[in-house]
């Protein structure tokens, strides 16, 4: 079967269950309360975005520059920093810090699922628990995120009572609750006895080489704090120039997430350290004593040096977009391979795969425009996927 | 793409159409090819020999200041919903309705037109009450001397732009230009939003001067109403209006309607949750989505629908073809059956003042 052919029985698969656009629906209206609750509580906020987007578009004409500062501000905090150009790279650098026959805890990472990070380090004999709550669902299914934010939008409590029972021997009740202190349970002694902890970044300030971590779980805070080794995945488009920027790029983005504050952000600029034994500076206190960072590269400099399409790699992530989406309102992650909506088309088409790949996302997109609106960046990815298509009709004539 | 059972004679056919190997037109959906071919060929989407039949015994002059722009859409509104109606029952029981695409090229080739076919068929069958003819007889009733340029009414390529096929756009738009350059008209009333936007927005990207002024027809109607033209229906109705996200996103027409509507007399006007600024939901018919995922498309009009219904309205209002058939199959999805859809220019029609 052709991937158009696959990919279109998929979306009507979808489009086909209720369980999507039942849970959809129930997202939707939530999202759009609290975002319109979290701007009238702080309308400096859309100021605030237009800040952003001018920050987002110096930056990413700057990336390779930033990156590099980035990398030497992280060396300066003892950190370790390096910059993978492809995927394979990048799975060879944490290949090579992990090794094989570890214990790893993760942080969600879209980054990580970009290069099957996980699948990998499974492969190489290492034990990995996703520590996301929605995102260890999805790995204990063994199914694909749905949704950027909340990866397991589409599973009912039901289901997931039915998977926990299945995965503790005893019988666990529909009750979120109790589910969300299963999960507490299974996962609390994985935090301390994990060899490494894994997690991606939201932004990440180049001056300071200081990574900013969005959440509310508190999962990525013990991922990245309790394990001796911390390794850290993130796109070079992620990197804003100074502190200040990247406190202003992650109001903006966990505002547009849905956040109206979230409960944890978490700075990580190096590994522990302590200098309270006679001044003498000592790594991996309580925390980390190793910690690495990789660039992942995997397409997006040529991405920035494209001018129709280079907008993409604005986008922070918050999810916003997906919840105007009508495609999306009832076959979720299934439009997408892994990135999602019409901007999924773009990165897709640039950093996860190619034309051929990108060509039936681009052909799902209504070019309606109502992402955009939504959209904090301004980003018109409709507009892109019309250009998509262009490149699609003039590819080899 | 229309490859497949039987498929070596198509793709010579297809081959022979498009003068180059299928092989690079593969990531294209069927619909999409359809589409070009048939502007490319015929002049019209539905690669039909006629499109002005609607328009038989208005004696609409083919030379006057301002042109009536009525566009595939809504010519062929018709055959454009009964084949998408039956598109849409293949897609549903998984069959390759792609192919039937293929074979009306195929037919095409061998002088069988099916769009024609279709078209004979549904007049037959269904009382003529197209939007074109309510907008026509509205615009004569504000004292407008439109023109009509019947078969000669270029294409305006929009399709050809949301399918990617950016040479082929920009071929068949400064052909149009071209025509309507030399009847030297200056003044065109557009019907349909997406005809409508590549006339007004996105010609003047690609050409160099010869600006034409275009107008969509609900403009036109608010001017009219603004210097004190009034409309009244006989019986109180409560309606609703859908944004056609040309018209509402790209053309900025979201307040005119919601004027209008609320200038009829009779018409209880509800509007719809988020339908400030630019909040509008899309019908699922856009960029060319219903005929690239055909039962996809229909759902997501049913959702509008359902939205739109939550108003209380008995009758929605739009005013695009693509809208029309997409609301009204998501009414019959709903069996919604108390519910009308009508366009702007139909519900204008029937609040037409004595006389």
């Amino acid at each position: 079967m052709s991937k158009a052919k696959a990919y279109k029985k998929r979306l009507k698969e979808a489009a086909r269950d209720p369980k999507i656009s039942v849970a959809l629906k129930r997202a939707i209206e939530s999202y759009r309360k609290n975002v319109d609750e979290a701007l009238k509580k702080f309308p400096h906020t859309l100021k605030l975005a237009e800040e952003v987007r001018g920050i987002k578009e110096q930056s990413v004409s700057r990336m390779e520059e930033l990156t590099e500062q980035a990398c030497e501000a992280i060396r300066q905090n003892k950190g370790k920093a390096s910059i993978a150009r492809t995927p394979g790279e990048a799975l060879e650098i944490i290949e090579g810090i992990v090794g094989t026959g570890k214990l790893i805890v993760k942080g969600k990472s879209l980054t990580g699922e970009e290069i099957d990070l996980r699948e990998h380090l499974e492969e190489r004999g290492n034990e990995v628990y996703e520590t996301d709550l929605g995102e260890y669902i999805i790995q204990q299914l063994g199914i694909k995120p749905m949704h950027l934010l909340a990866p397991a939008i589409h599973v009912p409590k039901e289901d997931v009572a039915k998977l926990l029972s299945r995965v503790t021997g005893k019988k666990i009740p529909p009750e979120i609750e109790i589910e969300v202190a299963t999960v507490r349970g299974i996962l609390r002694d994985k935090f301390f006895r994990a060899d490494i902890g894994m997690s991606g970044a939201n932004v990440v300030a180049a001056d300071t080489g200081t990574l900013f971590q969005i959440e509310n779980e508190g999962n990525i805070r013990l991922s990245t704090s309790a394990p001796p080794i911390c390794i850290v995945l993130v796109g070079m488009e992620k990197i804003v120039p100074t502190i200040e920027d990247a406190f202003k790029v992650a109001e903006v983005t966990w505002r547009f997430a849905g956040y109206t504050v979230p409960a944890y952000v978490n700075l990580v600029s190096g590994p522990s350290k302590t200098g309270d034994i006679e001044k003498v500076i000592t790594y991996g206190a309580h925390g980390p004593k190793e910690m690495h960072v990789i660039f992942l590269d995997a397409g997006r400099s040529k991405l920035a040096q494209d001018p129709d399409f280079k907008e993409a790699l604005f986008c922070l992530r918050c999810g916003g977009c997906l919840y105007e989406c009508p495609v999306f309102a009832v076959t979720a992650g299934r439009f997408g391979d892994k990135y999602f909506g019409g901007i999924g088309a773009i990165w897709t088409a640039f950093v996860t795969g190619d034309l051929t790949d990108a060509a039936p996302l681009t052909y799902s997109c209504l070019s309606c425009g109502r992402c955009k609106v939504r959209c904090p960046m301004e980003i018109d990815a409709p507009q892109m996927c019309l250009e998509l298509r262009k490149r699609i009709t003039a590819k080899g004539s | 793409m229309v490859r497949g059972d039987g498929g070596i004679i198509i793709e010579r056919v297809f081959v022979s159409i498009r003068q180059r190997p299928i092989k690079k037109q593969q990531l294209v959906p069927a619909g999409l090819l359809l589409f070009r071919d048939n502007i490319l060929s015929k002049g019209n989407i539905f690669g039909t020999n006629s499109k002005a039949r609607w328009a038989k015994g208005l004696e609409l002059p083919a030379q006057a200041e301002t042109i009536f722009f009525a566009g595939c859409g809504y010519q062929f509104l018709e055959e454009a919903e009964a084949i998408l109606s039956a598109v849409r029952i293949l897609d549903k029981h998984n069959l390759p309705w792609e192919r039937t695409f293929g074979a009306t090229q195929f037919l095409n080739k061998r002088g069988i037109n099916l769009g024609d076919l279709y078209g004979t068929i549904i007049r037959r069958f269904r009382r003529a009450d197209n939007p074109l003819l309510s907008a026509v007889e509205v615009l004569r009733r504000m004292d407008m001397d439109i023109g009509y340029l019947a078969e000669e009414e270029p294409c305006c390529a929009a399709p050809l732009y949301y399918a990617g096929f950016q040479e082929e756009f920009a071929a068949q738009a400064e052909k149009t230009q071209a025509i309507l350059k030399k009847r030297g008209i200056t003044k065109i009333i557009g019907m349909v939003p997406s005809c409508t936007f590549a006339l007004r927005t996105l010609f003047p990207r690609g050409s160099k001067g010869g600006q034409m002024e275009v107008s969509h027809f609900l403009e036109i109607v608010w001017e009219k109403i603004k210097k004190g033209m009034r409309f009244r229906l006989p019986h109180q109705v409560i309606v609703t209006y859908h944004d056609p996200c040309i018209l509402s996103r790209y053309l900025c027409l979201a307040e005119e309607p919601r004027q209008i509507l609320r200038s009829i007399e009779g018409v209880v006007f509800n509007d719809v949750e988020r339908c400030k600024e630019e909040w509008s939901t899309c019908c699922g018919g856009g960029g060319g989505f219903e005929v690239i995922f055909p039962e996809i498309s229909h759902t997501i009009a049913a959702n509008r629908v359902e939205e739109l219904l939550k108003t209380g309205a008995s009758t929605i209002v739009t005013s695009c073809p693509g809208c029309l058939i997409q609301l009204r199959e998501g009414v019959k999805k709903l069996k919604a059956k108390e519910v009308k859809v009508m366009d702007m220019a139909q519900l204008l029609h029937s609040a037409l003042p004595e006389g």
